[in-house]
């Protein structure tokens, strides 16, 4: 297989699952505004520390709104972290692999372009913002299971699962992080649960959730279920697991199966319960690291 | 004039067609005689189409429609403004040759093919051609498209231009004329394949009755020529196919062949040239390369030779295949073979390297460096067509007919500035073909498009790509300027 394709089908599925997770992140801080005491404005900004665009996105603005950050979010150009921007990039890392594919999953993201490049998400009425931020997961899942279901075993369905679970485990990891740092100055233990409950529902974990952990959600067994539960699509320990299945259908696979080995030890082996949230923040710090050099990895190998 | 076979002069849709209605232009026409009969070979195709009414060829016309587009089956066009990707146009109603007058133009495009190559081998190596026929060396030597750096190489079968495409045309007496030979990297071929699949499609009956020879071996035969030209004998060359990416106007028949063919689709940047061999870059590491069917243009192949800033080709290639150690399809330098004016010397090249009668008439090409030539042609020059000698699709023609006095003189003023630079031909009249448009079938122009693949054997295609000016009495073809396509039925009669 040409490196270059190998490539193209890696950052295409990356582009897509950042796609989907941003637009999960949003949806659930949309559907916590519900819920939110009226005094008590929702902060908007771990959604930007969570990808890490504090830099690009204060040079354009300068209070963390609602509207900002949703515009931010959506119609940024040069911005990795805007949703048009990943589709644009989606779209262009498509183009020499679409005969690769299999005809549904090409029309699956030219319908996901379609929807976003539509429109303009703040000018959306707010009642109806929610139920396209819906569609948007739902395009992209559309995208993934018509790769399941039609695409034969081999190299490119490969390399599309590497990028896809690499960018699920770098999303995860954020958004968790994101959480166990953002402390707001008047948090109460409902508003805490509240927060719990909702990362649950940005990765769709509630019924999961509910299966191993009854009653009140607590912090711990939430931690525990999106780190270390393996049979849960959406942990990390999960998508580690994937991730080495992958590479062993790969060609020059020890190294980068080395990395994710020790990777996944260290899941394996924190005693993640008993973290708070700084010494947890550091291990998903680590965690972001390890990342971006088995990307380096992947590259160095591969293409 | 023309209104023709005017099914919406009635109001009622499920009027049949009647070919006594079909008005004819003042061409040849291949389904209907001057006498307005529908000719012999035509009856059975004729007949069904009589029994169809405008709401049938209403719907067979939706259905290609769909069927070209659900299979994507398109093409990029360019203007000023930009460029954007056209569905392919297929008109429904088929191009019908009967077998035995295609056995003959099959049996002169193998003749023409094969003395151009000994042509182009002979440039580069004894001149003899150059040496005793009436051609003015120059021609050659000096032409832009002669590249020095081919001198006195020799390749497998003599095989330069292993894929040509002629284009022939029809003219007021039936008969078929080469037009001009495209040796350097004519496209077209998928969509004759294509054509023909969407067309069982719309008709799967027709197929089974009429006899219509296969035309679907040529991706094989494709891949033979191209496993052939190998310079390393081996039973399974790697073979790649070299796109200049997915913004060329052919990248959709780039991507369709290499699909076909099961090799691998590359741009310039996947490949790499290493003491002295091609190699592409895979994620196992780097892969040898035996053989590039490239469809980038010459300049654009080795920045070392052509184009400094090419990007689309790959530093070093030229040197590894003077060495012999890579095959490149077509050779670089073929082009010299593959000019409007070279053209009129063919019949002589046939007689020269075959001791042949050329069997595929030429069209009377008249020289504007030449001077009695040319006082001719601006004598007769509404009657002609002029043309730049070294441009591909119809770009830069001028048709002496749509001249009036102030175009006439610039005209003759360009053709002053630059006489090498082009040559005339009388206008001829190409035939015409039913044609389903806006409600109605009439006649359109047409030429035809086969392709020859040159190895140890030359291949014809079982008829080829039918292109057809869509505008009433047009004889433009060229898809890039508004002409559409037909399937090709090569027909026992």
């Amino acid at each position: 297989m040409l490196s270059r394709s190998a490539k193209h089908l890696y950052w295409l599925a990356r582009y897509i699952e950042r796609t989907e997770n941003i637009a999960r992140m949003i949806d659930v801080n949309l559907e916590l505004i519900l819920d939110y005491p009226v005094d008590h404005s929702l902060n908007w900004k771990p959604l930007i520390d969570t990808l890490d665009a504090n830099k690009t996105y204060e040079k354009k603005y300068r209070k963390y709104n609602e509207d900002n950050v949703l515009n931010f979010l959506f119609e940024g150009t040069n911005n990795s972290s805007s949703i048009k921007n990943c589709l644009d990039m989606a779209k262009y890392n498509i183009e020499t692999v679409r005969d690769d594919l299999p005809k549904s999953a090409s029309i699956s993201l030219n319908h996901l372009y379609d929807h976003i490049f539509r429109e303009t998400f703040v000018k959306i009425h707010k009642r109806k913002r929610l139920t396209y931020i819906t569609n948007i997961v739902d395009l992209t899942q559309e995208f993934f299971s018509s790769i399941n279901d039609n695409l034969s075993r081999g190299y490119e369905f490969e390399f599309i699962r590497l990028g896809r679970f690499l960018e699920r485990i770098d999303m995860i990891s954020r958004i968790i992080d994101c959480l166990c740092i953002t402390k707001s100055d008047k948090k109460t233990y409902d508003f805490s649960t509240m927060e719990w409950i909702s990362l649950l529902s940005i990765l769709s974990a509630q019924d999961a959730f509910r299966k191993v952990s009854k009653g009140e959600v607590d912090r711990a067994e939430v931690i525990n279920f999106l780190l270390q539960d393996d049979s849960f699509p959406r942990s990390i320990t999960r998508c580690l697991s994937i991730l080495r299945l992958c590479l062993d259908s790969l060609p020059k696979n020890e190294k980068i199966i080395l990395k994710i080995r020790t990777l996944r030890l260290r899941f394996d082996t924190a005693n993640l319960e008993k973290f708070d949230d700084d010494k947890l923040h550091l291990f998903l710090d680590k965690c972001q690291k390890d990342l971006i050099s088995i990307d380096n990895l992947v590259e160095k190998t591969f293409f | 004039m023309n209104v023709i076979l005017s099914l919406d002069k009635y109001t009622n849709n499920n009027m049949k067609v009647k070919w006594s209605n079909y008005e004819l232009a003042k061409s040849y026409d291949e389904y209907i005689s001057s006498e307005n009969k529908v000719r012999r070979h035509i009856k059975k195709i004729g007949n069904f189409f009589e029994s169809l009414s405008l709401n049938d060829l209403k719907e067979l016309d939706s259905s290609t429609e769909s069927a070209i587009k659900s299979m994507g089956i398109n093409f990029r066009v360019y203007s000023d403004t930009g460029s954007e990707e056209r569905n392919w146009p297929l008109d429904f109603i088929p191009r019908i040759i009967k077998k035995s007058e295609w056995d003959i133009i099959s049996k002169g495009l193998k003749q023409r093919t094969k003395a151009l190559n000994l042509f182009i081998e002979d440039c580069y190596n004894e001149k003899k051609f150059l040496k005793k026929s009436s051609i003015n060396e120059d021609l050659i030597l000096k032409s832009k498209a002669y590249f020095p750096f081919c001198k006195n190489v020799k390749l497998p079968n003599s095989a330069w231009s292993h894929i040509c495409g002629s284009d022939l045309i029809k003219d007021i007496d039936g008969v078929f004329h080469v037009l001009e030979d495209n040796l350097r990297i004519p496209s077209g071929v998928s969509y004759m394949l294509e054509n023909r699949y969407v067309m069982k499609r719309v008709f799967p009956d027709l197929f089974s009755h009429y006899g219509v020879s296969r035309i679907d071996e040529y991706p094989l035969r494709l891949y033979e020529t191209l496993a052939e030209s190998s310079f390393r004998k081996t039973k399974s060359p790697e073979i790649v196919l070299l796109t200049p990416g997915i913004y060329n106007s052919a990248y959709y028949e780039h991507s369709y062949l290499a699909q076909q063919m099961g090799i691998d689709l590359v741009e310039g940047r996947d490949l790499i040239v290493k003491n002295g061999f091609v190699y592409k870059k895979t994620i196992e590491g780097l892969s040898k390369i035996d053989v590039i069917y490239r469809r980038v243009d010459d300049a654009f192949l080795d920045p070392d030779v052509g184009n400094p800033n090419s990007v689309l080709g790959v530093k070093g290639l030229i040197k590894c295949w003077k060495n012999k150690n890579v095959s490149i399809v077509n050779a670089p330098g073929c082009g010299i073979a593959d000019d409007k004016a070279v053209y009129s010397y063919v019949p002589e090249m046939i007689n020269f390297y075959l001791k042949e009668e050329c069997i595929l008439p030429n069209i009377k090409t008249y020289l504007m460096s030449d001077k009695k030539d040319r006082d001719y042609v601006f004598e007769n020059i509404r009657k002609m067509v002029i043309k730049p000698v070294a441009e591909a699709g119809g770009y830069g023609i001028v048709i002496g007919k749509t001249l009036n006095n102030e175009t006439q003189e610039e005209t003759i003023k360009k053709v002053l500035g630059n006489t090498k630079n082009y040559v005339a031909q009388p206008l001829i009249d190409l035939s015409t073909t039913p044609t389903f448009s806006k409600n109605e079938i009439s006649p359109r122009h047409l030429d035809l498009r086969p392709f020859i693949l040159s190895g140890k054997d030359i291949y014809v295609t079982v008829g080829g790509l039918t292109r057809v000016a869509l505008k009433k009495g047009s004889t433009v073809v060229n898809s890039s300027q508004g002409g559409g396509s037909k399937d090709t039925w090569i027909v026992e009669a």
